[in-house]
């Protein structure tokens, strides 16, 4: 066939990773598009960095190992000394706290959802409940919190005044709103893993003469253990990230001041500080004046949370179909543009 | 016998894990209605114009803090507006920002970037996705707020709002800017995740048609990846109307209806979005006329937190016909 | 089996619980006023040194008006008060006990050594007459006036309107409001350019520049001496009279000759018993 005429030449076929394509062929208006993405990748890049080497670079810069095992000092000297091992203690215990209650209770429901779920208005409407928690400002869920702990018979989940009237602000108070906000997480990353888990199995087991029950106790969730520990991770990932409730149920004192003399009950009844109610007050928002003191525990926070990513990370690694990411338990897809 | 014996302990479990299911229904059922029960004497002293405009919020809340009703109206008088204001403002333009940064560089991540690029900024964005929102007050309040102070409020400037507000450097844009780079690590994971899973034969039979690769991004990739794209923006609305520490970090402590017929000064005036509001008050709650008005904020987060719910629903919808479990 | 073991780790947990419910010895709860906060930090780990069977009293802050409602509904055991009891604005029913004089001073920032300040200086930048640094005699910084002021639950706020503008001038709505001592003192000393101006109890008057008013500087001995102008009361607030450990505490605090709590007071405060 000769060519008569003119045809344009369409370009090849091309595979989903193209080779450098040239653009001069290409109108304005194309081209503008293209070059915004460059440069908005670009700068996304750079300002991603940006952040983290700033974050890296003054955290490190303004640490000392002697601030991990010194008490803060009192209010009004933070910029001269003292450390944050109270503000870590305090972390410490508010992520045991909201995680020990969190992750039976969202394992739970998530294995109620997705195995039992009768009648069907009920497991909608949980399901829609979960949601709405997901998405309540964390401040809302404090303010509740403030006002159920503050009745008379929670004191012995904070502090009684000699005059009768309950405190309402402890580690017990800012650690169960603690779990709700790690909790759907937990139910989406273990549903997630529990719908991915072939009917066959179940069928398998019922028919080997196992109830439900104990299928699911010992089939279903021990097959999904990573699935389960990398919702907890992310939980305690949240956790470890909130300041608002913290500011309002933790009874802001800088030093752990525990209740009465039981050993760990008066802890837990008592009042404290984590890193980020630490960073906040040493900000220029709060009291302590000392932003260097702010920048390295923003540091270890960071650390904290890199550690959890990788954690994380390890532990879904290994399941190429079951890839639970911080994403998919929120319901979307996995990340498969890092393949 | 077994089967008799796990036909109860069925029985048990499920009876178990539903009153757990019931338990939570009550609990979100408990929160919703004290939230409003509270609420309910500040909305009922106000009517509809809870929410408008009228005077000054600080003077306000100091008539509450006092006991002093001011003269003419009732202890619970409040104006809510240029809370509303500021915290529409600050979510509208944040997550706009957002969006726009967002979509072009999931586009640049999935279809132009270098695959030694994309490796290595995945973990970057999830390490960013995660950092706690203190952490990016704290680069606000140090780096950018000062940077803003020096560089952009001029005396002149200063001296065109004196006597109404003052401008330091936490305001408008400065709660913009840091609330724009504390959402876009999830939405450009969320836009990118959805981009790469549009199917290659889409794509492919585009370009093969004579179709650039830009105009098979944007006419064929982007508009499958849309209810995704939705969806993310929902996710992101609802991290950013939230967000109450860091903003009452950096936002300015003023409860200020920023003007914009004061033209470009306007994006450095001062603004309080409801939640940074709730932050400040929340000693006073023992003072029953602010924590009346405490509760109303709350209130309209709440509303505001189940409309964005279940809109975030809604935009999941159109997922089914993918077949895409979401 | 099961069933029982559980019921005796509940039972083993209930009793845990209770023990320290029901410990001797309450801690007392005291909160408000900003200003009186380091005073009555101090004189709470005196307290418990004095009488070590007696648990620290817990302090916080709020502001002075949230420590007056707080000792009115109870939630406090003790509120502190910077500011004078306002009869027909305050919670009926409530005892104001002094157990101390403060004073205020007005702060610059330290890059503007400004000595001295007049009253009718001070109305005038305060009440925002005055906007810019040029029409202070003595500033030596320049551009507008950076104005702080304290939230209105402050005790301070209400003490420095009647004590610096009288009683009808309020402060220039468009200044703005710090909740607490600390935060107006960060936010002076921190302000770029040295433009900031505000007031905050003598306690926290480090690292800041603090103006002589009406020709006598704001230092502790002018203010013992009565030379400065710019003194107040503390008061501790509780509902009734002081009962229980309240009472304790309080007559410790207020006895007259208690050479511990003079020290204590005499060291950034004035005493007065």
């Amino acid at each position: 066939m000769e060519a008569g005429g003119l045809v344009a030449a369409p370009s090849p076929p091309v595979a989903v990773r193209p080779g450098r394509q040239s653009t001069a062929a290409w109108p304005l208006a194309d081209r503008i598009g293209y070059w915004l993405c460059w440069a908005t990748g670009v700068a996304l890049c750079l300002i991603a960095v940006g952040i983290v080497v700033f974050m890296l670079v003054k955290g490190i810069s303004y640490l000392r190992p002697a601030l991990f095992v010194e008490h803060p000092s009192a209010s009004l000297h933070q910029s001269q000394s003292g450390g944050f091992l109270d503000p870590i203690e305090g972390t410490l215990i508010i992520t045991a706290i909201g995680t020990l209650i969190a992750a039976p209770t969202g394992v739970a429901l998530a294995v109620w959802m997705s195995e039992y779920g009768r009648p069907t208005p009920l497991a909608r409407a949980v399901e829609s409940a979960i949601d709405v928690i997901a998405g309540v400002p964390s401040i809302v869920l404090a303010i509740f919190g403030l006002l159920v702990f503050s009745e008379s018979f929670l004191g012995f989940l904070s502090q009684n005044a000699a005059n009768g009237s309950v405190y309402g602000r402890s580690f017990f108070a800012a650690g169960i709103i603690m779990s709700l906000i790690a909790l759907p997480l937990i139910v989406g990353s273990t549903r997630e893993a529990l719908t991915q888990i072939p009917d066959r199995v179940r069928e398998a087991s019922y028919a080997l003469g196992k109830s439900r029950a104990s299928t699911i106790r010992w089939v279903l969730l021990p097959s999904i253990r990573p699935d389960i520990a990398s919702g907890i991770a992310l939980g305690m990932g949240r956790i470890i990230g909130d300041t608002a409730i913290i500011t309002i149920l933790l009874g802001f004192t800088l030093t752990t001041q525990g209740v009465g003399h039981a050993p760990v009950l008066g802890t837990l009844r008592g009042t404290g500080s984590t890193l980020t109610s630490y960073v906040y007050y040493n900000s220029p928002a709060g009291e302590g004046n000392a932003p260097q003191k702010a920048y390295a525990a923003a540091f270890v926070l960071l650390m904290l949370v890199l550690l959890l990513n990788a954690l994380v990370t390890r532990l879904t690694v290994g399941r190429s179909s079951n890839r639970v990411g911080l994403l998919r338990v929120l319901g979307f897809w996995r990340l498969p543009w890092t393949r | 016998m077994q089967r008799r014996s796990g036909r109860r302990e069925d029985q048990r479990a499920e009876r178990t894990l539903g009153a757990l299911a019931v338990g939570l229904l009550v609990l979100i059922g408990a929160i919703v209605v004290t939230v409003f029960v509270n609420a309910w004497p500040s909305f009922s002293s106000n009517g509809l114009s809870w929410f408008g405009p009228g005077g000054d919020v600080r003077t306000q809340l100091t008539a509450m803090q006092d006991s002093t009703p001011l003269p003419g109206h009732s202890l619970e008088y409040f104006r809510a507006w240029p809370l509303i204001w500021g915290t529409l403002l600050t979510t509208v333009l944040a997550v706009a920002l957002a969006l726009i940064v967002s979509t072009l560089a999931a586009i640049f991540l999935t279809e132009f970037a270098p695959p030694s690029v994309r490796r290595a900024l995945e973990p970057v964005i999830r390490l960013l996705a995660g950092v706690p929102s203190v952490v990016y007050g704290l680069i606000g309040i140090l780096a950018l707020a000062p940077l803003i102070n020096q560089h952009l409020i001029s005396n002149g400037r200063r001296e065109s709002v004196a006597g109404v507000v003052q401008l330091n450097g936490a305001d408008l844009t400065t709660a913009t800017v840091i609330l724009a780079v504390m959402i876009t690590p999830i939405m450009v994971a969320l836009i990118a995740g959805a981009l790469a899973s549009v199917p290659a034969p889409w794509r492919e039979g585009s370009m093969a048609l004579g179709v650039n690769r830009w105009r098979t991004i944007v006419r064929v990739s982007l508009r499958t990846a849309r209810p995704a794209i939705v969806a993310a923006t929902v996710l992101a609305t609802a991290r950013a109307l939230g967000e109450a520490i860091m903003l009452s970090m950096v936002s300015g402590g003023s409860p200020f209806a920023a003007n914009p017929l004061d033209g470009l000064t306007f994006l450095f005036e001062p603004v309080q979005p409801l939640a940074a509001t709730i932050v400040r008050q929340a000693e006073g709650l023992t003072i029953a006329a602010l924590a009346h008005t405490v509760y109303a904020m709350s209130a309209v987060l709440l509303v505001s937190a189940a409309l964005l719910s279940f809109a975030g629903w809604a935009a999941k919808q159109p997922l089914k016909r993918y077949g895409i479990r979401a | 089996m099961r069933a029982h073991r559980t019921l005796i780790l509940s039972l083993i947990l209930a009793a845990a619980l209770a023990v320290p419910a029901t410990a001797l010895g309450k801690q007392l709860i005291i909160g408000g006023s900003t200003s009186v906060l380091p005073l009555a930090q101090k004189l709470a780990s005196a307290y418990h040194k004095a009488f070590p069977k007696i648990p620290t009293p817990k302090v916080g802050g709020g502001q002075s008006d949230i420590g007056i409602s707080g000792a009115a509904t109870g939630r406090f055991d003790i509120g502190d008060s910077s500011r004078n009891p306002i009869p027909g604005v305050d919670p009926k029913g409530l005892v104001f006990t002094k157990i101390a004089q403060d004073g205020i001073c007005v702060i610059t920032s330290p890059q503007n050594h400004l000595q001295n300040l007049s009253q009718q200086t001070v109305v005038s930048i305060f009440t925002g007459a005055i906007r810019d640094w040029s029409q202070v005699p003595g500033a030596q910084v320049s551009g507008p006036i950076d104005l702080f002021d304290r939230d209105g639950a402050s005790g301070t706020q209400d003490a420095f309107q009647h004590i610096f503008l009288g009683e009808t001038l309020k402060i220039s709505p468009s200044a703005t409001e710090e909740t607490s001592n600390g935060l107006e003192q960060n936010a002076v000393k921190n302000d770029p350019g040295g433009a900031g101006i505000g007031f905050v109890s003598f306690a926290y008057t480090a690292g800041v520049n603090a103006v002589g008013y009406q020709g006598v500087a704001c230092t502790l001995p002018n203010a013992k001496s009565g030379q400065y102008g710019g003194v107040r009361n503390f008061w501790m607030v509780t509902k009734g009279a002081p009962k229980g450990e309240a009472s304790k505490f309080i007559n410790w605090v207020t006895k007259p000759g208690n050479t511990t709590v003079r020290s204590i007071i005499n060291s950034s405060w004035i005493a007065i018993h």
